[in-house]
């Protein structure tokens, strides 16, 4: 089930990848030394995923997933000044479609969701866009030909 | 004293009917047609059952070839759209889209697009539906099956695991296949968002073979 590749996360991505591992740890000794968790009492937390986190089988597998994203993984940071009107990991695109405007961020497949505006680098959209300049027109060559005007290009200020 | 087995039959018995409860309302999946299709003015379109048979045989024969979880992966396809017995098959466009079927008809083939922060709210908001409609068809069965089948279903909606991105990806790429099979049949059918949603979300390198073999096999003689 280990992969082995570079797993691309932004600053955001990566603290919630360091937590979830911080707490499943935590959750999984706490089962098997059959304490109630303290993180469980959290009101915070999302019910839904306190509830995820409770199996034990599904605990050591996402350990073991999450243990090796963190020795895989590579930060995505801001290019210099000079390079950001260049589309790399991490920026954030405004482009024009069919008319349209879009707009979404490229960003490494762990944190991808296009339904969200998150872009894979990875996806066929995502390699088309990487290393345009705002003003250019990128060609999407599914069957059926899509233009992505590429509007504005932004980075985090991170 | 009593083996874990035995333990796990006897519950089985004890909440009878409450499976079967639940049995027959993921039944009504069989006679819901795929709205998306009734947009686009399909005649006798597929089910949400239909689709959801369809993606699990495709979780089981492609995930041969990778290393993933195949019991997850087969569960995961068959309970993904459960919730929608409840929720109803929505699109993300239902507030917008016009009741005039002309203007519906315009609109179709090139869905609108939307800024970050209103794609980020529709989500959120399919999700919290989706996500109770999914608590109140599992609210009777017996807390492990329960659980399991609203973990599977967290996994898949966030694609928090390898095997709830590659599931999520599949649902596109069946649906993908479909909107081939009703192009081939009426050339008029669009499949201009069903090609481009696929490029934007697929990254898995399998999943990408498969495209290339689809647009071969639909658009090449």
């Amino acid at each position: 089930m280990v992969e082995r590749k570079n797993f691309y996360l932004t600053e955001e991505g990566l603290e919630r990848i360091k937590k979830e591992y911080k707490d499943l740890k935590q959750i999984k000794s706490s089962k098997t030394g059959g304490e109630v968790p303290r993180i469980l009492h959290s009101e915070d937390l999302n019910p839904e995923y306190l509830s995820f986190q409770e199996d034990l089988n599904f605990l050591e597998v996402r350990i073991m997933e999450l243990e090796n994203i963190l020795n895989n993984a590579e930060l995505i940071t801001s290019p210099p000044k000079d390079k950001q009107n260049v589309i790399g990991l991490g920026a954030t695109v405004s482009a024009e479609i069919d008319g349209q405007t879009d707009e979404f961020t490229i960003i490494g497949t762990l944190e991808a969701n296009p339904a969200l505006g998150r872009i894979s680098n990875e996806s066929p959209v995502g390699q088309a866009l990487l290393g345009h300049r705002t003003g250019e027109e990128v060609i999407v060559s599914s069957p059926i030909k899509t233009i992505y005007k590429i509007k504005k290009i932004r980075y985090s200020s991170s | 004293m009593l083996k874990l087995s035995q333990v796990k039959s006897g519950l089985i018995l004890f909440f009878m009917k409450e499976i079967l409860n639940f049995l027959i309302k993921a039944g009504k999946l069989k006679e819901m047609p795929r709205r998306g299709w009734i947009l686009r003015g399909v005649k006798e379109p597929e089910t949400i059952a239909a689709h959801t048979f369809r993606m699990a045989i495709m979780a089981w024969v492609l995930c041969c070839y990778k290393k993933l979880n195949l019991n997850k992966i087969i569960k995961m396809a068959l309970i993904h759209d459960l919730c929608e017995v409840y929720a109803g098959d929505t699109t993300p466009y239902d507030k917008i889209l016009p009741k005039n079927k002309k203007k519906l008809k315009e609109i179709i083939p090139k869905w609108p697009r939307f800024l970050k922060e209103e794609k980020e709210n529709i989500f959120q908001e399919k999700h919290e539906k989706e996500g109770k409609a999914l608590k109140k068809i599992t609210s009777e069965l017996p807390t492990a099956l329960r659980k399991e089948i609203r973990n599977l279903w967290f996994d898949y909606e966030n694609g928090l695991t390898h095997e709830g991105k590659f599931v999520r990806q599949l649902d596109r790429v069946e649906s993908l296949l479909q909107a081939l099979e009703y192009f081939k049949k009426n050339k008029y059918f669009s499949t201009e968002t069903f090609w481009i949603q696929t490029e934007e979300l697929v990254d898995d390198p399998l999943l990408l073979k498969f495209i290339k073999t689809l647009e071969r096999s639909f658009y090449r003689k």
